[in-house]
């Protein structure tokens, strides 16, 4: 265990404890406390040591298992993904399998096993850039459309940045991202002709200096065509309440009394806590049940509110030392394919911290993503943990390879 | 050569930027604003509060009320407030006689639910509330609320009741706008209009102290008025429904339907027994709901709808003009003798009439009730035939009516008879059962109410329906219902009518214990023998018309004995009295 990366391992310790200790303070009552075995903070201790066990449990695995067990995995993670889509309704989408005690969401297994399979498939020796482009992006479209009929829009676009990353990281020349970015652009743009103009322009100058293959530049200008002209035709055929729920999902303040509410309330409480916070358990604003959500999606809130500008900027810190670690960290694995794995696992949990710490500040859009390792939620503890266990594990046995 | 960026760079600098803005943004929030949200937090507390809007009421056809809303007393408790669990819930169970064990399963259910408050006592009378009052100030958990509570002025099957939402209601329609604390429709029409009856919930924002600091989120006036739920206008009589419920014969069970065959509107709905749905609505308690639902008279089944049962000879009419219809016999045409009975290979098939009745055609079949004759008739169809135009008839089919839980009934098929006898021997047998309305064929009394009235009505067949309009906002919303063709020629229809009033109206015809001079009186008698009990299911159905009104109508009574001696002079009184009422 000489190399075991102890400074990764012990900040993830920490982030579970101040997970646990976040909990509590989010989600106790009076009242709840009577009943001690139901509560969300012993529910957490729960699952971490389960992580926990998980986690030691890879450490110790072959690789030739694990290796072998990627693509069934994969598969299974798929089936599951489209029997979800079949089981009643719970909070208002089909993301959850209700196993009595606990509900399981497919989705944060997708992800996870999305990334070891591209991973996997990009990283065999000659493969043509075409081959590169195909495998991956079959891999990732399949999950990322069964999320969204789910719905759930803010997984699904943690699986375009999980392509992206791992895609800029591959052998593949960098133009070839043209193909994921150029599309997102061209939905934004197609609501008003000028700019869209302005930025075909820009887009075809691009493709011109960019020495890529005519077919891809045939490819990228017919699709970028094909949803200027389609999304148009797809918004207004749209009912009103679904344009209303992605014109909110945009700008929460256009539904002031829900996704508005939830930000305002939120920023409400970071912004109280002021310097120092207010103190452990001291917290107002998370009584007032402005949302069930406290102790999953907003825990960020109700640390901001208790433990003030030193407490976020503690946990900020924390999480970039982490993250900036893991980073530096990747280079001394020689392996492609688990270097893939590694950035796919870095870019996700990054984009993770970001957007719901972004949510909870009031500056990106809200989604259903929770705080990695510190929100509540079983699935989503389970395989964070899971995806440090792959990165522990590979700097662990990296003389191996070298 | 420039420098290759490694992946650990790309990373590197992605992460630094995002934590600079995720950094930015907390020391706007926490440091430069701190002070403006602390003041927010502290001195204005903004609140989302739902204001809940009144349900719609239910009204007779001259609009007197059947279901309203009347003051109430309810008592809430805060789980956050709560000091000492046990000590509550034991003075609540004390003070209002509920079992300690619900008391503590609510508080539990809604441990999370700190500061919203939750209903734990409805209808609590005034006098109650006032004794209490100073006992509630030990328990800071615990507060009354005067709201509304639904009232209905007699008991019937059809409005259904209220209820406290469940758990696993409100987990699956919290979030179309009910709160853990609402009211909704359990059963009957409540059940059925729930979405036109309880409305729009509409919204405010709260200041809770708005002195001075000015909130810059909510400049605009955030306020959005419920709209209230849309009354209901029936259909139903109030004083028919009265009367009928009062003549039904006391100890029996069964029901009786009256509805206009013009519109298919439903007057008089009554199944009895019945209960007072007021028990259900301040929360019953679990022994009540023990009792009722133990009741072997079951009280709360809607014999109307939910039950089935032979028509027995009520039956009749459909087999008569079935045969008509495919010109299997024709007016005059007449079919065995009727000695008493009849032989089918080894088996002795009885007539009710021991005597028998001779050689009859068929108005004179459908007059006295002949089983003979409809035993031979029903010899000449197979039975997918008869199958068929039954259902065409919408018997043994749902008619539709605007109560949920409606009932098919049953009609036996081939395929019926292969799954459960295992062949399909024997079947002439069968058949000829049901030739009478006996064996398997299983039918609500609703829809031998529909039958008749489309009968009376030149043979178009109306949807069943106790909803005449709903009143939204003042506006007044007709409710249209569907109308069919029963599949029967002009002539086999006033054969059918002529012979439904010679029933009535002729010596020795079995209806005329039904039969009031002024009004044309229709119908069938019918008694069904069962394995319920001894005695027949007691049928009289059809229709009256006059200068006042053209009414269908049924009335079924649970073993009752002949339809002709219990159910027809019910019927008789029905029409007098409706005679009386109506202008």
């Amino acid at each position: 265990m000489k190399r075991f990366e102890w400074i990764i391992f012990g900040l993830l310790v920490t982030f579970l404890v101040i997970g646990i200790v976040s909990i509590y303070t989010a989600s106790s009552t009076k009242v709840a406390d009577d009943f001690l075995f139901n509560n969300y903070y012993i529910k957490q201790f729960i699952w971490i040591i389960i992580s926990m066990l998980i986690l030691f449990f890879l450490l110790k695995t072959p690789n030739a298992v694990i290796d072998l067990s990627i693509f069934p995995i994969y598969t299974i993670t798929i089936l599951l993904l489209i029997w979800v889509l079949f089981l009643p309704e719970i909070k208002g989408s089909h993301r959850w399998i209700n196993l009595g005690i606990v509900n399981f969401q497919p989705s944060e297994f997708a992800k996870l096993f999305t990334i070891l399979t591209i991973s996997k498939l990009i990283s065999k020796p000659l493969l043509s850039d075409g081959q590169i482009l195909l495998r991956a992006f079959t891999v990732t479209i399949v999950p990322v459309i069964l999320i969204l009929l789910e719905p759930d829009l803010g997984t699904a676009l943690t699986f375009l940045v999980i392509l992206f990353s791992i895609l800029i990281v591959s052998d593949l020349p960098k133009f070839y991202l043209i193909l994921i970015v150029s599309p997102i652009l061209s939905i934004t743009f197609s609501f008003s002709i000028w700019i869209f103009i302005i930025y075909a322009l820009l887009l075809i100058y691009f493709l011109y200096r960019s020495n890529l293959d005519k077919v891809i530049i045939g490819f990228v200008v017919a699709l970028n065509t094909f949803i200027f002209f389609i999304t148009p035709i797809f918004w207004n055929s749209l009912k009103d309440y679904q344009q209303n729920r992605i014109l909110t999902f945009i700008n929460p303040m256009r539904d002031p009394f829900g996704a508005g509410y939830q930000i305002i309330q939120s920023k409400i409480a970071i912004g109280s806590g002021g310097l120092f916070g207010k103190g452990f358990l001291m917290g107002t604003q998370k009584n007032m049940n402005f949302l069930p959500e406290h102790h999953t999606d907003f825990i960020f809130s109700v640390i901001g509110e208790e433990f003030g500008f030193f407490g976020c900027t503690f946990i900020l810190l924390l999480y970039f030392l982490f993250l900036y670690k893991i980073a530096k960290s990747i280079r001394k694995i020689k392996r492609k394919e688990y270097r893939f794995v590694s950035v796919g696992i870095l870019a996700y949990l990054t984009f993770q911290i970001f957007i719901n710490i972004g949510m909870n500040l009031g500056i990106v859009p809200t989604t259903g993503i929770p705080l990695p390792f510190l929100s509540y939620g079983g699935s989503n503890l389970l395989i964070n943990v899971t995806a440090i266990g792959f990165i522990l594990k590979y700097l662990n046995e990296r003389s191996i390879f070298a | 050569m420039y420098k290759k960026y490694t992946i650990s760079d790309y990373m590197k600098y992605v992460i630094i930027f995002i934590f600079f803005i995720l950094f930015f943004f907390v020391f706007k929030l926490q440091v430069i604003e701190g002070e403006k949200y602390k003041n927010i937090a502290e001195k204005n507390v903004v609140r989302i509060q739902t204001i809940y809007p009144t349900r719609g009421e239910i009204y007779d056809c001259k609009y007197r009320p059947i279901a309203r809303n009347k003051p109430s007393y309810n008592l809430y408790i805060t789980p956050g407030k709560i000091v000492d669990r046990e000590n509550v819930a034991k003075f609540v169970s004390k003070y209002f006689k509920k079992d300690i064990g619900e008391i503590e399963k609510i508080i539990y259910e809604n441990r999370y639910r700190s500061y919203q408050d939750i209903l734990l006592i409805q209808n609590i009378p005034f006098k109650k509330m006032v004794t209490t009052s100073e006992q509630l100030n030990y328990f800071p958990s615990l507060l009354f609320k005067a709201e509304k509570l639904r009232e209905y002025s007699f008991a019937n099957h059809f409005t259904g009741y209220t209820g406290r939402i469940t758990e696993d209601e409100y987990k699956k329609l919290g979030k179309e706008g009910y709160s853990i604390n609402s009211n909704i429709g359990k059963t009957g029409l409540e059940k059925y209009y729930e979405n036109i009856l309880r409305g729009i919930n509409g919204q405010q924002v709260l200041q809770v102290d708005a002195s001075g600091n000015n909130l810059e989120f909510f400049k605009h006036n955030l306020q959005a008025a419920p709209q209230n739920g849309a009354d209901l206008i029936l259909t139903i009589n109030n004083d028919l429904q009265k009367y009928v419920s009062s003549i039904f014969p006391k100890n029996h069970k069964g029901s009786i339907v009256v509805m206009d065959i013009k519109t298919g509107g439903i007057i008089a709905y009554v199944s009895k027994p019945d209960f007072d749905p007021n028990i259900f609505t301040g929360g019953i308690s679990a022994k009540q709901w023990n009792d009722i639902i133990t009741d072997p008279n079951k009280p709360l089944l809607d014999r109307i709808i939910h039950g089935t049962y032979p028509p027995g000879s009520v039956y009749k009419p459909i087999l008569a003009s079935l045969g008509l219809e495919e010109k299997a016999i024709d007016t005059k045409t007449k079919l065995t003798n009727c000695e008493g009975g009849m032989w089918f290979g080894n088996r002795y098939f009885k007539c009710w009439l021991e005597k028998g009745h001779g050689r009859l055609a068929v108005e004179d079949a459908i007059k006295y009730s002949c089983d003979v004759y409809f035993y031979d008739l029903s010899t000449r169809f197979s039975l997918e035939q008869l199958n068929r135009y039954t259902k065409q008839n919408y018997i043994s089919t749902r008619t539709g009516i605007d109560i949920p839980g409606e009932r098919r009934g049953f009609f036996p098929s081939r395929k019926w008879y292969i799954d459960n006898y295992g062949k399909y021997v024997g079947i002439l047998g069968h058949k000829v059962n049901l030739a009478i309305g006996q064996g398997e064929i299983l039918v609500t009394p609703l829809q031998i109410c529909a039958y008749y009235s489309a009968l009376g009505n030149d043979g178009i067949w109306k949807q069943p329906h106790l909803l005449d309009k709903k009143i939204e906002a003042e506006e007044t919303y007709k409710n249209n219902v569907e109308e069919k063709k029963l599949p029967i020629s002009e002539t086999t229809l006033k054969l059918i009518q002529s012979s439904l009033y010679k029933t009535v109206n002729e010596s020795y015809g079995t209806g005329t214990a039904a039969s009031i001079n002024g009004i044309k009186v229709y119908g069938k008698t019918g008694s069904a023998e069962n394995h319920m009990g001894k005695e027949t299911h007691s049928w009289f159905s059809g229709y009256a018309k006059c200068d006042k009104f053209e009414i269908g109508f049924d009335v079924f009574v649970e073993n009752g004995g002949h339809g002709g001696s219990v159910s027809a002079p019910i019927a008789r009184k029905l029409i007098n009295y409706y005679y009386g009422i109506v202008e």
